[in-house]
């Protein structure tokens, strides 16, 4: 998962994945039975950040509806392909990114949700008919704070794109949606005018710059563990894992710029034909409950998406939160990029190799 | 015992192993390959697609520079390194050979992003070079082929020095003794005895080597510069990232034929020397 901020697999996930395996049979059988089971599965993507989330989310769901929560590591849409086609549904909630959580809401991979479970007025991004918006995440840019003081590093994509003004080696995600969003605002098109994208235009811009990108991070952790060994100098990357720089065991402490950013959805469904649906129906509609979501926030960093909660966050926490409602800041168009990602990243990968 | 008995003995023997790999291996690959061509539409849809796509064509491209340069690299290494271990003393020669074995017990993500670190700008190699020379040198070692090739060249030396080692250790010490009394200098008896000599351990470590770097992956993706993305790099992206699995699967089947073509030699070449080592 190139796309997402988040940790990839730990020992501790691949474990509960492995005993889930072994207990599998049996746990399907009665979940077929009985519509009132009293277990759910979801998928995480491990590490410290899936820790987070069964401090503040998972263990409290459980203690107030008694349903417990298996998780499974690597959310991966081959893999729910493959469980749909074979009629083999193994999950029950799913955690995605945007353009996959759409993708599938196309093609139908997913349950529709009872929009009387949402305080929809409390939620920035309203659940759309089968995907809930859990979470927010901001892609930007980051530096080293030791090697460029105030005004010496691009602060908005503009800046990042005048390599005259801001000389220096730079490090995008090697993805299609971000890169020819940043490239586009870069060239000075306001955010609203953004979609469709004028990718021609896009792919001129990041021409101009070509030189000056020293790297294509293949992973987020290499998106700021360039940035930090001095690689590159100014990197593409995410807000949280600019903040895990300045804690315990982060490595050396990089910085980010709130000024422009971009936002990206972070969604989570339930699967056709779940084992465990209702249950799964519950967790969704606890996950964005105003207190959980601040819970959740004030651990991982992210940017909750009730809006109640933005107000419950702690000074600290708050210092990390982009203004959504900055018209500078552009969020990622999901639907856009569910339609045209095919075609628009391979001549992304074609371009980057050329 | 003549050659079919031995054959025959060791089928009884070999069969279960042979039975389970097949039995776990063909499906799924008969699966890719049917996948491939749409089921039983027998569509060739998908190859004609790939044989015209550029990004293919340039993928596969740089997939075969990458492998052939790599491969001899690494076999050039490991015959220094097999030869050295040969004129060990067999005690000495295990001790060795563990610290050969060892870049294989490391899992490779860790090499790569400890690589980052030797290797990087301000990376401790740069980091001596500028303290020698007492000036800022930034010699641009990772994220481009030298650094794939850094990365790659460490996890092929160890397969590639097995089979050169093999050889090297089969040459009859008589052979060097009559090349010496009769004068050849060092430089003659590499030339003329243990390069000729050890030849079907060199070529065996040149298709190993080869073979595992045409499936390279990880090295590319995170020691390689964007120019360097190979096969298994295309097939993540059509598998994981589009979903399109029929294209998944011709690229595949691609790369499987290309290995399968290489690794036959291979096979058949091993079934030689074996007959030929029976004679002496």
């Amino acid at each position: 998962m190139n796309r997402r901020p988040f940790s990839t697999v730990s020992r501790r996930s691949f474990l509960a994945c492995a005993s889930r395996a072994i207990v599998a049979p049996m746990v399907m059988k009665t979940s077929g039975a009985f519509a009132d089971s009293d277990i759910v599965t979801l998928t995480s993507t491990g590490g410290s950040y899936q820790e987070n989330v069964t401090r503040t989310v998972l263990t409290p769901f459980t203690e107030e509806t008694g349903i417990k929560v298996n998780i499974v590591p690597m959310p991966n849409m081959a893999k729910i392909k493959a469980q749909l086609l074979t009629g083999n549904v193994e999950w029950d909630v799913v955690n995605l990114p945007g353009t996959d959580a759409q993708f599938g809401s196309k093609q139908g991979y997913w349950e529709k949700l009872d929009p009387s479970m949402f305080d929809l007025s409390d939620l920035v991004v309203p659940p759309t008919r089968d995907v809930v918006t859990a979470q927010l995440y901001a892609q930007g840019i980051a530096w080293d704070p030791e090697k460029f003081g105030p005004r010496q590093h691009p602060a908005n994509f503009a800046e990042f794109f005048d390599i005259k003004a801001f000389p220096g080696r730079r490090a995008l995600r090697p993805d299609g949606p971000s890169t020819l969003e940043t490239a586009l605002l870069g060239d000075g098109v306001a955010p609203k005018d953004i979609y469709p994208l004028d990718v021609d235009r896009a792919f001129k811009v990041l021409g101009r710059i070509k030189p000056s990108i020293a790297a294509w991070p293949a992973t987020t952790t290499q998106s700021i563990s360039l940035l930090q060994t001095g690689e590159v100098d100014f990197s593409m990357t995410y807000s949280n894992r600019v903040k895990a720089t300045m804690e315990r065991g982060g490595g050396k402490p990089m910085a980010f710029s709130l000024d422009q950013t971009l936002i990206f959805t972070d969604q989570f469904v339930v699967i056709k034909g779940a084992p465990n649906k209702a249950n799964g129906m519950k967790l969704l509609a606890y996950l964005v409950r105003p207190e959980v979501q601040a819970r959740l926030e004030e651990a991982v960093g992210l940017i909750p998406v009730s809006m109640k909660a933005g107000a419950m966050l702690s000074e600290a926490a708050r210092k990390w939160q982009p203004n959504l409602r900055d018209p500078k800041n552009l969020v990622i168009s999901d639907p856009y990029w569910s339609d045209n990602y095919e075609k628009v990243q391979s001549r992304f990968k074609e371009w980057i190799q050329t | 015992m003549n050659r079919s008995s031995t054959i025959g003995a060791q089928a009884i023997f070999m069969s279960p192993a042979v039975l389970l790999a097949a039995t776990i291996m063909l499906p799924p690959l008969f699966f890719i390959l049917y996948t491939s061509v749409h089921g039983t539409s027998l569509s060739l849809h998908e190859y004609r697609e790939i044989a015209s796509s550029s990004l293919f064509r340039r993928t596969l491209g740089t997939t075969l520079v990458i492998a052939v340069a790599s491969s001899v690299l690494s076999v050039f290494l490991a015959f220094i390194v097999a030869v050295h271990l040969a004129r060990q003393t067999a005690r000495r020669r295990t001790i060795l050979l563990v610290l050969v074995l060892l870049p294989l017990w490391t899992s490779i993500l860790v090499k790569c992003f400890a690589f980052t670190i030797i290797l990087g700008r301000d990376g401790i190699l740069n980091g001596i070079l500028s303290w020698l020379f007492n000036t800022k040198i930034q010699l641009p070692l990772v994220l481009n082929r030298i650094g794939l090739f850094v990365g790659l060249t460490n996890s092929l030396v160890p397969i590639a020095v097995f089979p050169i080692l093999a050889s090297v250790l089969a040459i009859d010490d008589s052979v060097y003794r009559a090349a010496s009394i009769m004068g050849a200098k060092p430089a003659r008896i590499l030339r003329t005895i243990t390069i000729p000599l050890s030849l079907p351990g060199i070529l065996a470590g040149l298709f190993t080597t080869f073979v595992y770097s045409l499936g390279a992956y990880i090295v590319p993706s995170l020691l390689g510069g964007p120019r360097d993305q190979m096969l298994s790099n295309l097939v993540d992206f059509y598998n994981r990232q589009v979903l399109d699995w029929p294209r998944a699967a011709a690229i595949s089947v691609v790369l499987l034929a290309m290995i399968s073509v290489f690794g036959t030699p291979l096979a058949f070449w091993r079934q030689r020397k074996g007959i030929g080592g029976a004679r002496v």
